[in-house]
């Protein structure tokens, strides 16, 4: 006998990862050859590689996760559901690391190869996660010939009211991110953006393999096998980034991570909490001179996107921590009258949306928000909303695909 | 202050003495248009800013003896355009010295506005080459505002726009400013004025200014042109004679390391809305497009198909982006290319795009003002039937803001 | 009955959370601008001052320390952060920008390097032509230079349509330093008629390892072709340095002809072979490169 097992409820190779939050899988029976009873009872259960994910499955969409599960399918070919999350803490290292298998007693009847695959501090990635991760993203800037260059163009002086300066700062940037993501994933699909953690030292991430190390001058300098030093943004290769702090035992003077989960006050309100714009987010920003300083030329630098990625991070994790996923909620967002064009619950943003002239820069880059095998959301022209509720916690076709290492399913 | 000089040619000051010379003599004032053409030899080797200082200092100086109807295309250029605040406040400025107000030119000031609002910075008029280093009492803004003011009831067409201006949000306007937008808005207003007729016929802005168009027998042959070779997105060779010869075409400059968002992005953007009305109407197999890079050592094929793509341009063998790889000279003598270079990079250009006929000959061409896709395609068509049609001849358009008919060809 | 509900108590890092100082925006710009407090306390309100509301006043203030040179020099730099922050997030820095340049233009001349330099950066990233001027008349007069001429090329790199190619040329055959020709060297990277310098300079192996690299980058932007033909040579050239092998290894891998590659036996044998080789860059970018063609 053979099952099918699906992983988001697909067998495309790009959908078989999960994520913390459950995600959708189905099994169904496509060859009953040995069994003549109508239905058969399966054991559902993972194997992981050493320091590889782990899975774990309920039946339904509310209940505890188990290792194992099991399930009653039909030989008729009908399709039975459950559900698959990653186990908190237990992320992959690497694409396949993980197998949901389905017994049928103690044979082996159907297997998936999946990956757990999550969003990590960059100081902590292997120097496999970390090869990937570097060989994708200088793909995809391709000496400036690549798809990376509408996203430098998404961030520029002109559009940067479209992502600033008011309430839809956060979704903006989160929206960005995981358009950038998944067009890396598109390279190497095992690849989740890291962060870059900026109220700890990070000196495995300013490492000549990795986003290098500032000469005095603040000329970025990799290894000779890093390709990254093919890094081309505007027709200028290099990056410029010069620290004002020591990258290998320091860190910026940023807000700590406690004291700005805390700056939504004692009513937890997004629109306190959001004046992480300021510090840590901007701070983080200032703490080099170089590209990465000023608004019109940050994204130059790619160390841009992990600084965005903790920002992120810290959102998710006061979204989690407050409970702060419901965009209806009015302490989940700021939902101000005097709030610009884009940054309304149900404005769709753009670029994304592709409107231009008026309140809107004259051009928008990039086209559409790029597509996931794995999740459906936020769609190709995402709302404000629809980058609120990432785990899919109050609607779960609202899960964005995405967790961090830190900040578990709601 | 201290100008650039680079070998061998006028300096910076040489060039501002020649301004005021011919500035200050009736009979040699017309020479000025000349210096404003982008290939004009003051600009060869020079930087984009240093242009910007050039061509603002030009557009002062007619400033001061009244606009000629000659130059308004150039004013009406910068300010639908223009993202130097320095230029735009110039052409602003210049438009007042107009001798009438005219409504057509009311959106153009609205749209320089919106280019330069999140780029204003204070400008010094006071003598050639000033940056200003602290409040002058004017800034791009605020000559735009002025020249709102100016236009008094000839801008009623705008008022809600500029009205809307006081109330907007992200704090882009000073309490300076609204008080200028305060002044505009009662001069709009202002009953007394609206009895003054206005000056909306010939030399207003025709619906035309920057189109010219030749009829067939004055149009420079393609002969000194026809082995120019190119590369095409795919990295397929072709020459013009092969690409060009035998239907009507639509032909855009432009190239992918212009950081002006509202020429090149956009032209490209809008040469894709092109090809969609071609489709729709059924020609996309009659008529040919081709954006030309004027930057063809580093748009290589794979740049140009990113940049075409990124944009949605339709790429195949009727429509191609390309790149000369031999015959560039012949290719700026055909097109009387508004460009001008340091080193091999462009450092200012102008917007253009052409319709060649059949023979590959240039039938008309528009130039400065950004063109109307719409319009563009109601052009290729009169080109394309002209073969149908061979007997009639296509009077050129008359009325003022056209370049005039050469009989001797183009 | 109906049960009392426990109100959910917070997380204990939440509850632990010292809260950031809650100051008004006027209480911390008072603090921060005002001569009379110790240095430590005006750069922690620099720090943590809110960037909130669409009032300027706070922002104007806080530039009146920047461009005071009678201020200690770790307030001023403190402030210049401050304001480079809020243009990331505060609604009151659109209306404040143009200001804000007019004011950093005066601070180009100012007697702390540093400050100097950081505020030209700022300028330069905006692509401000004061700032070019200035940074050029500098690498041509060493006597108005406001910044090293490694800096200013650097700078001057930030808008490829700067004026900066012939002096960059001249630097390069006669650099007053190596970083200085090194970064002349970047900028002129931009120009596709550079070409055939980067070529020279990367097949001599006199050059340093650095300036190598860079031309293997310059030639990947411009002439992709030529340089998977020198990187080729190079690869099967065994006197060659360990970096410039690694450092073309890596560009194979990435942007090669992946189908000239791939049919090039002689070139994958040697690859092979440099798979054992000591250095470790040249090991690990041969494994990579080998993965990606399937061996």
């Amino acid at each position: 006998m053979k099952v099918e097992i699906e992983v988001n409820n697909s067998t495309d190779p790009k959908a078989q990862f999960v994520t913390w939050t459950p995600c959708p899988c189905r099994i169904r029976v496509t060859d009953p050859t040995g069994v003549t009873a109508s239905t058969v009872n399966l054991r559902i259960a993972a194997t992981a590689a050493a320091a590889g994910g782990e899975v774990v499955f309920r039946a339904g969409t509310s209940g505890a996760f188990s290792a194992t599960l099991t399930v009653q399918v039909p030989t008729s070919g009908s399709t039975v559901p459950f559900f698959a999350a990653g186990r908190f803490g237990r992320a992959s290292t690497r694409s396949g690391d993980a197998t949901i298998q389905a017994r049928m007693g103690t044979t082996s009847v159907g297997t998936a190869d999946v990956m757990v695959r999550i969003r990590k501090n960059a100081n902590a990635l292997t120097s496999d996660e970390r090869d990937r991760f570097v060989a994708a993203f200088a793909q995809l800037n391709n000496q400036g010939a690549g798809r990376f260059s509408d996203f430098r163009l998404m961030h520029t002086d002109e559009s940067s009211p479209q992502a600033h300066f008011a309430a839809g700062f956060l979704p903006w940037h989160r929206a960005y991110l995981l358009d950038l993501e998944r067009e890396l994933q598109a390279i190497d699909p095992s690849v989740a953006l890291p962060y870059w953690r900026f109220d700890q030292p990070a000196p495995k991430l300013f490492n000549r393999d990795f986003f290098g190390v500032s000469d005095s001058l603040g000329a970025v300098q990799f290894s000779a096998g890093n390709p990254l030093r093919f890094w081309t943004t505007d027709g200028v290769q290099g990056i410029n980034r010069r620290p004002f702090f020591n990258t290998s035992t320091g860190r910026p003077g940023v807000r700590t991570e406690a004291q700005t989960l805390a700056l939504g006050g004692g009513g937890n309100l997004y629109r306190l909490f959001r004046n992480l714009e300021g510090n840590p987010h901007g701070t983080a920003h200032t703490s080099f001179g170089g590209s990465i300083s000023s608004i019109g030329t940050a994204a130059r630098d790619p160390l841009f996107f992990l600084l965005h990625c903790n920002v992120d991070r810290l959102w998710a994790k006061w979204q989690r921590q407050f409970g702060r996923a419901n965009p209806a909620q009015a302490s989940a967002y700021d939902s101000n009258p005097d709030n610009p064009v884009g940054h309304n619950l149900a404005d769709s943003m753009w670029p994304w949306n592709g409107i231009v002239g008026g309140d809107r820069p004259s051009t928008a880059p990039g086209g559409a928000l790029a597509a996931s095998s794995a999740v459906s959301a936020p769609g190709p022209q995402p709302r404000v909303q629809d980058c609120v509720d990432y785990q899919g916690s109050v609607s779960a076709a609202a899960r964005l695909g995405f967790d961090y290492d830190d900040v578990p399913s709601a | 202050m201290g100008d650039s000089t680079t070998a061998g040619a006028p300096s910076e000051q040489q060039l501002a003495a020649l301004v005021d010379t011919l500035a200050a003599d009736p009979d040699r004032r017309h020479e000025l248009m000349d210096l404003l053409r982008e290939d004009h030899a003051f600009y060869d080797q020079r930087s984009t800013t240093a242009i910007s200082r050039m061509r603002g200092w030009i557009l002062l100086a007619l400033a001061r003896f009244g606009l000629p109807e000659t130059a308004l295309v150039f004013v009406l250029e910068e300010l639908s355009t223009g993202v130097d605040a320095y230029l735009v406040a110039a052409a602003a400025r210049a438009l007042r010295s107009h001798p009438a107000p005219a409504a057509a030119f009311a959106p153009f000031v609205m749209r320089a506005l919106t280019n330069v609002r999140n780029r204003d910075e204070p400008v010094s008029f006071d003598s050639y080459g000033d940056y200003a280093a602290r409040d002058t009492g004017t800034s791009a803004v605020r000559e735009l505002l002025a020249t709102l003011a100016w236009l008094g009831p000839h801008a009623a067409g705008v008022l809600s726009e500029v009205e809307a201006l006081r109330t907007l949000r992200g704090g882009l306007f000073s309490r300076t400013l609204r008080l200028d937008v305060d002044r505009a808005v009662a001069a709009i207003r202002d009953a007394d004025r609206a009895s003054v007729p206005a000056a909306d016929s010939c030399c207003g802005v025709s619906d035309n200014i920057g189109t010219s168009s030749w009829v067939r027998d004055s149009r420079r042959d393609s002969r000194s042109i026809e082995q120019a070779v190119f590369e095409d997105h795919a990295g397929a060779a072709v020459s013009f004679q092969e690409f060009f010869r035998g239907h009507a075409s639509i032909v855009v400059f432009f190239y992918t390391r212009c950081d002006n968002p509202l020429k090149c992005s956009l032209t490209i953007t809008k040469l894709a809305r092109v090809q969609k009305l071609l489709a729709t109407r059924g020609l996309d197999d009659r008529v040919h497009t081709a954006a030309i890079t004027y930057d063809p050592g580093f748009d290589l094929p794979e740049r140009l198909r990113r940049y075409g793509q990124d944009r949605g341009v339709r790429l195949d063998a009727g429509h191609r982006m390309l790149r000369t790889t031999d015959g560039l000279e012949a290719l700026r003598r055909h097109f009387n290319l508004g460009v001008n270079f340091i080193e091999s990079l462009v450092n200012r250009h102008r917007i253009e795009a052409y319709i060649l006929d059949a023979e590959g000959r240039v039938a008309r061409s528009f130039e400065r003002i950004a063109w109307d896709e719409q319009q563009l395609v109601d052009h290729a068509v009169q080109v394309m039937n002209e073969e149908r049609d061979a007997t009639a001849a296509h009077a050129p358009k008359s009325g003022c803001c056209h370049r005039a008919v050469s009989s001797a060809g183009r | 009955m109906a049960t009392k509900r426990k109100a959910a108590k917070r997380p204990a890092a939440a509850r632990k959370a010292k809260r950031p100082a809650t100051r008004s925006i006027r209480q911390a710009t008072s603090l921060a601008t005002s001569s009379r407090q110790d240095v430590a306390s005006r750069l922690s309100a620099l720090a943590e001052m809110p960037m909130t509301g669409e009032d300027d006043a706070h922002l104007r203030a806080v530039l009146a320390v920047v461009v005071n040179t009678s201020e200690p020099i770790a307030v001023r730099l403190a402030a210049l952060q401050t304001l480079q922050t809020a243009s990331f997030s505060s609604a009151a820095f659109p209306a404040f920008r143009g200001d804000y340049i007019a004011a950093l233009r005066t601070l180009t001349q100012d007697p702390d390097p540093e400050l100097r330099q950081r505020v030209l950066g700022f300028l330069a990233r905006e692509k401000d032509g004061f700032a070019q001027k200035k940074l050029l008349e500098g690498l041509r007069d060493p006597a108005k230079a406001l910044v090293p001429p490694e800096k200013a090329l650097q700078l001057l790199s930030y808008d490829v349509h700067a004026e900066a190619y012939p002096i960059a040329r001249a630097i390069v055959s006669k650099p007053p330093n190596p970083t200085a020709r090194r970064e002349a060297l970047r900028l002129l990277a931009a120009d596709a008629k550079a070409a055939p310098m980067f070529e020279r300079l990367l097949r001599d192996k006199d050059e340093t390892r650095e300036i190598r690299q860079i031309s293997a980058a310059a030639l990947q932007a411009t002439k992709p072709d030529t340089l998977q033909k020198h990187a080729r040579e190079i690869l099967l050239d065994p006197s060659e340095q360990d970096e410039i092998q690694a450092t073309c290894l890596t560009a194979l891998t990435q942007f090669g002809n992946t189908e000239a590659v791939a049919g090039d036996t002689t070139l994958m044998k040697r690859i092979e072979r440099l798979r054992g080789k000591a250095s470790s860059n040249v090991k690990r970018s041969a494994r990579q490169f080998l993965t990606k063609y399937g061996r």
